[in-house]
């Protein structure tokens, strides 16, 4: 069905519905982060939870406060952190979980179930009870306040692992059967046959390894304890504190600055998203 | 010999495998043994048995907890994958620009930090004048205290999130949407099947597989949930879990034990009993699938 | 050494920068990391605490201070990680009733023989009742009191008005004001927040009551020093206001919004909420004032009271540590502290200091913290079980839930608290 006939069709109800429907949610969606907005482009002080505010109402003391947002605290720097932290975690899962999901997707070797079992299982621990050993072992490594130890620990992702290796099970076998006929060694099998086939895949846990890299609180916190050190959450934690002198709009400038780096990432690659899983999938 | 063989697997496996052993692993197997012990982070651990485990047991927190977990995961969980889908199709049914503009506003409120979600619905549920309240007014409604309201509290958390994590699911159900072969429908519609027909025995068992990945992952994260019931009752590590605890969940006791009482033992105790029940839960749900294949 | 406090004790007499030279004997480089409250570590307050850095480190060539701002809870969890790994900040900050854990995972240095050496006057420069409550035992002292607060009552008047209340006088007893809670419901406005939400506003409440020897609690034989009397009393009082509250807790964002929109006409609670409704003042015209909380008899205060303290690691860098810790809790700091942040503290000399007791906030709040009651007193001695708190808000909100008699409710929640700390 093409967009034209799409809108030229014939009305029906269920038309009617369709968009009644789609137009609600879509405004459940995002009318309360419009509203956000708006109280972060408005002047402080001003009650912000009883009159719906539809539109800003001062742009000039939304622009004041993201300004000193950006001056007084160590925004830039956060941004320049998380970011790091988020980019190389991605290199990292991806290369680490695609090399694993590969052989445990696709081969089959002594030892593979037991493994794979185990690392599921892990997935079933809660972090509660992991945080403070892990954060033992980094700090018995040196790496407080390190880029290594925010990153390293995280890399291997249950997560990624149990993703990639639903997507690498589509590989058919035949075209590894023929890669080898050609001569081609195990890791270039890998790297030139089941990566490609997989990489919208890849994409979609990028994306999804941004947000939760970006949303990461508690870890950051107790390895990075200095000032230079803080992600994007901390900085924003910092406004967030329940006896906080600042008034709410300024506390919702600091959060909704924090949000816009993923929204980007997401709006960047969103498209690929859908294609990726079903590309990949319609192989399986 | 036969290692030879597999030497390039383990080769290959060999990153993810150590880094796992060291980071996780290793973390959860500490975390088992200090479980037995009294332990403060600091201290020597001192060895307690079962003790960790009895008095988590017979705590009337626990039991709050992990009856509200039933409860919450009973209701989140297929209410969830009922929406997701349910947004799924509809992104579906619309083509070209329109498909995207939905897809992309419904997915909106994945990508906020959970604190801002969390205010942002404080002031949507705050009693007589809350946004809420207000459009319920409109129609004569009497004003309800969501978020002090014991009854009404966990279903406000559970509409908190539905509406941060439907659209992550929509995006996985539509790819497994635009897997199914146009063939199948065309071939249903020529036997006179209707929309709704189409749906039901053509999409949905379709579907299956995703639909069944979407719910396990929804399912263990679920049971970890933290972050919403924390910042919606404005918890802190010294006093959490909302008016008569009706949003006490067993991840924010255990933190609570752990920040808060510095008993690092028994927080991890307390995560291995969370983990025996996600293990349980998810174990049936494994069962029940091969159950219902089987058939 | 005895040489060294003599010296010191002769040049102390009047700045800290003199109690500061005395220090200049830290020959080695040494770098102190000094952790404070996020809202210390932004703005105007940042560029004063670094100006305090600025003139300890000129005393002290070879001490640098690295300052880190940290939210409540953050506070406590990179402390109590830090001392399980190892990695403490020399100097922090935190709240009083967190301190028996800190002092549980080794986080807090006695100070004791330290602040013994400081010179009699500055020692006397510390409120009594705040430094005592730093002191578990006759010798031993886990902090230095900084920052606090007593709880406010925030009126607004427009409200009062509206109800025909005469605002000139604030209410002098609890009758007198809950009197007036109903007037203001009458005129079809809220009176209060729900004080049962939250642990602090339970506790602001109970001190119209009682005292801090019925409050907190008994460590010898692990009971909770709440009285089943007062207790029946308060609870009533909770019942009693049932029907005027606004149904949101005193720190709600809802509940500020409902005063600075003239619906909601009393708010107990700690001054950090000043900012917000100045702003209102000055945008919307919002008329208020902070009064003291009323007792049971005139002359009574209610309210709970609390300070933020300044700790000490044990390690190497103690000795400077306490040096730092002890030059940012003088008089001379704490008054310019308090002038720029119009915040209360616990240095009574600085709080004497003309200038600073000008700042209405601050004159009401030296009251407030005299009259209150204790938080979570005694302090530094063990750590209150996870079940505390949340046990004393269950059965303020069940009795107010009418599943209790206020006598049943006292009782039963006095019998599960001492179960909870029997653990």
């Amino acid at each position: 069905m093409s967009r034209t006939t799409a809108l030229r069709g014939p009305v029906t109800v269920w038309t009617v519905l369709k968009w009644t429907l789609a137009i609600a949610i879509a405004i459940v969606a995002v009318f309360p982060i419009w509203w956000m907005f708006n109280v972060v482009f408005s002047q402080p002080g001003e009650p912000v939870s009883l009159n719906p505010r539809l539109w800003p109402t001062s742009l000039s003391a939304g622009i004041d406060k993201i300004r000193m947002i950006f001056t007084e605290t160590g925004y830039l720097g956060a941004y320049f952190i998380s970011i790091t932290y988020a980019l190389l975690t991605i290199v990292g899962v991806l290369l680490i979980a695609s090399l694993a999901a590969f052989e445990f997707s696709l081969f089959k070797f002594p030892g593979r179930r037991i493994m794979f079992g185990i690392v599921m299982l892990a997935l079933m621990v809660p972090t509660a009870v992991t945080i403070i050993p892990t954060y033992l072992l980094t700090s018995r490594l040196g790496w407080l306040n390190t880029m290594q130890g925010l990153v390293v620990p995280g890399l291997a992702s249950a997560f990624g692992l149990f993703m990639l290796v639903q997507f690498m099970r589509a590989v058919p076998k035949e075209m590894i059967e023929a890669a080898r006929l050609d001569g081609a060694g195990h890791f270039q099998i890998y790297w030139h046959v089941a990566l490609p086939l997989c990489s919208n895949a890849m994409i979609t846990l990028a994306i999804l390894t941004f947000i939760q890299t970006w949303g990461n609180y508690m870890w950051p916190l107790i390895i990075g304890t200095r000032t230079e050190m803080y992600t994007v959450g901390q900085v924003v934690g910092m406004f967030n504190s329940p006896l906080s002198h600042h008034t709410v709009d300024t506390v919702m400038t600091a959060n909704l600055l924090a949000a816009i780096p993923p929204l980007l990432f997401f709006l960047i690659f969103q498209r690929k998203i859908v294609e990726g899983i079903a590309m990949s999938g319609t192989k399986g | 010999m036969s290692f030879r063989r597999y030497l390039p697997h383990y080769l290959m496996i060999a990153p993810f495998m150590i880094l796992f052993a060291a980071f996780f692993l290793y973390p959860i197997l500490s975390g088992l043994f200090y479980s037995f012990h009294d332990w403060n982070g600091v201290k020597a651990p001192e060895f307690v048995g079962l003790g960790n485990y009895d008095r988590i047991l017979v705590s009337r927190e626990f039991l709050r907890a992990m009856g509200n977990l039933f409860f919450y995961i009973a209701i989140t969980v297929p209410l969830g994958i009922f929406v997701a889908l349910g947004l799924a199709l509809l992104v579906d049914s619309f083509t070209g620009r329109w498909a995207n503009f939905f897809r992309n506003a419904f997915f909106m409120p994945v990508v906020l930090p959970a604190f801002l979600a969390a205010t942002i619905w404080r002031w949507i549920y705050a009693p007589n004048f809350g946004l809420l309240n207000m459009i319920l007014g409109w129609f004569g409604v009497p004003s309800v205290n969501f978020l002090n309201d014991t009854g009404s509290m966990i279903y406000a958390l559970v509409a908190v999130d539905i509406w941060v994590s439907a659209g992550f699911n929509m995006v996985i159900i539509l790819a497994g949407l635009k897997n199914i072969p146009t063939e199948l429908y065309e071939a249903a519609r020529l036997d006179g099947a209707s929309k709704m027909q189409q749906i039901t025995h053509i999409t949905i068992p379709m579907l299956g597989p995703v639909l069944f990945f979407v719910f396990t992952y929804g399912l263990i994260s679920a049971m970890q949930v933290f972050d919403k019931p924390w910042l919606l009752t404005g918890s802190s590590f010294t006093s959490y879990g909302g008016r008569r605890n009706a949003l006490l969940f067993p991840v924010m006791d255990m933190m609570g034990r752990a920040f808060g009482g510095v008993k690092f033992g028994e927080a991890a105790a307390y995560g291995f009993l969370l983990t025996v029940a996600i293990v349980f839960v998810t174990a049936l749900m494994f069962a029940l699938r091969a159950w219902s294949e089987r058939k | 050494m005895r040489t060294n406090t003599t010296l010191r004790a002769a040049i102390a007499g009047a700045t800290l920068l003199a109690a500061g030279g005395a220090g200049a004997a830290f020959a080695q480089d040494v770098t102190l990391e000094y952790w404070v409250y996020s809202d210390f570590a932004q703005g105007d307050a940042l560029a004063m605490q670094q100006e305090f850095i600025k003139e300890f480190t000129d005393a002290h060539p070879g001490v640098k201070v690295n300052i880190t701002g940290k939210g409540d809870d953050d506070l406590t969890a990179g402390q109590v990680a830090g001392a399980a790994s190892g990695n403490l900040p020399d100097v922090f900050m935190n709240a009083q009733h967190i301190g028996a854990q800190l002092v549980e995972v080794g986080a807090l240095a006695n100070i004791y023989d330290k602040f013994m050496a400081l010179p009699e006057d500055v020692r006397n420069q510390f409120d009594k009742d705040a430094l005592a409550t730093c002191m578990p035992k006759p010798d031993e002292l886990y902090c230095l009191p900084y920052t606090g607060f007593g709880s406010l009552l925030f009126r607004n008047l427009t409200v009062l008005e509206k109800a025909g209340i005469d605002t000139t006088t604030p209410p002098t007893t609890w009758d007198e004001w809950f009197a007036q809670m109903q007037k203001v419901k009458e005129a079809g406005m809220f009176a209060i927040p729900d004080e049962t939400l939250v642990f602090n506003s339970i506790g602001e409440i109970y001190a119209t009551s009682g005292n801090s020897q019925t409050w907190g609690f008994n460590w010898d034989n692990h009971t909770t020093r709440i009285d089943e009397a007062t207790m029946t009393k308060v609870l009533q009082k909770f019942v009693d206001m049932a029907p005027l509250n606004t149904g949101t807790s005193r720190n709600d964002q809802a509940t500020k919004d409902l005063f600075i929109s003239n619906q909601l006409a009393f708010h107990t609670i700690g001054p950090w909420v000043n900012p917000t409704y100045e702003e209102a003042a000055k945008s919307s015209g919002l008329k208020y004032d902070f009064v003291l909380i009323p007792g049971d008899t005139a002359g009574k205060t209610g309210g709970v009271r609390s300070y933020e303290i300044v700790g000490v690691a044990p390690g190497p860098n103690e000795e400077v540590a306490f040096e730092f810790a002890s030059f940012i809790t003088e008089k001379t700091q704490m008054a310019r502290w308090a002038k720029l942040l119009s915040r209360y503290n616990a240095n009574a000399a600085a709080m004497a200091d003309p200038e600073v007791s000008a700042l209405p906030l601050i004159r009401v709040s030296v009251e407030a913290a005299h009259g209150a009651m204790d938080l979570a007193a005694p302090y530094f001695v063990d750590t209150m079980p996870s079940c505390y708190n949340s046990t004393v808000i269950d059965y303020a909100s069940a009795t107010t839930d009418g599943e209790y008699t206020p006598a049943e409710g006292a009782k039963e929640m006095i019998a599960e608290l001492n179960g909870c700390l029997a653990q």
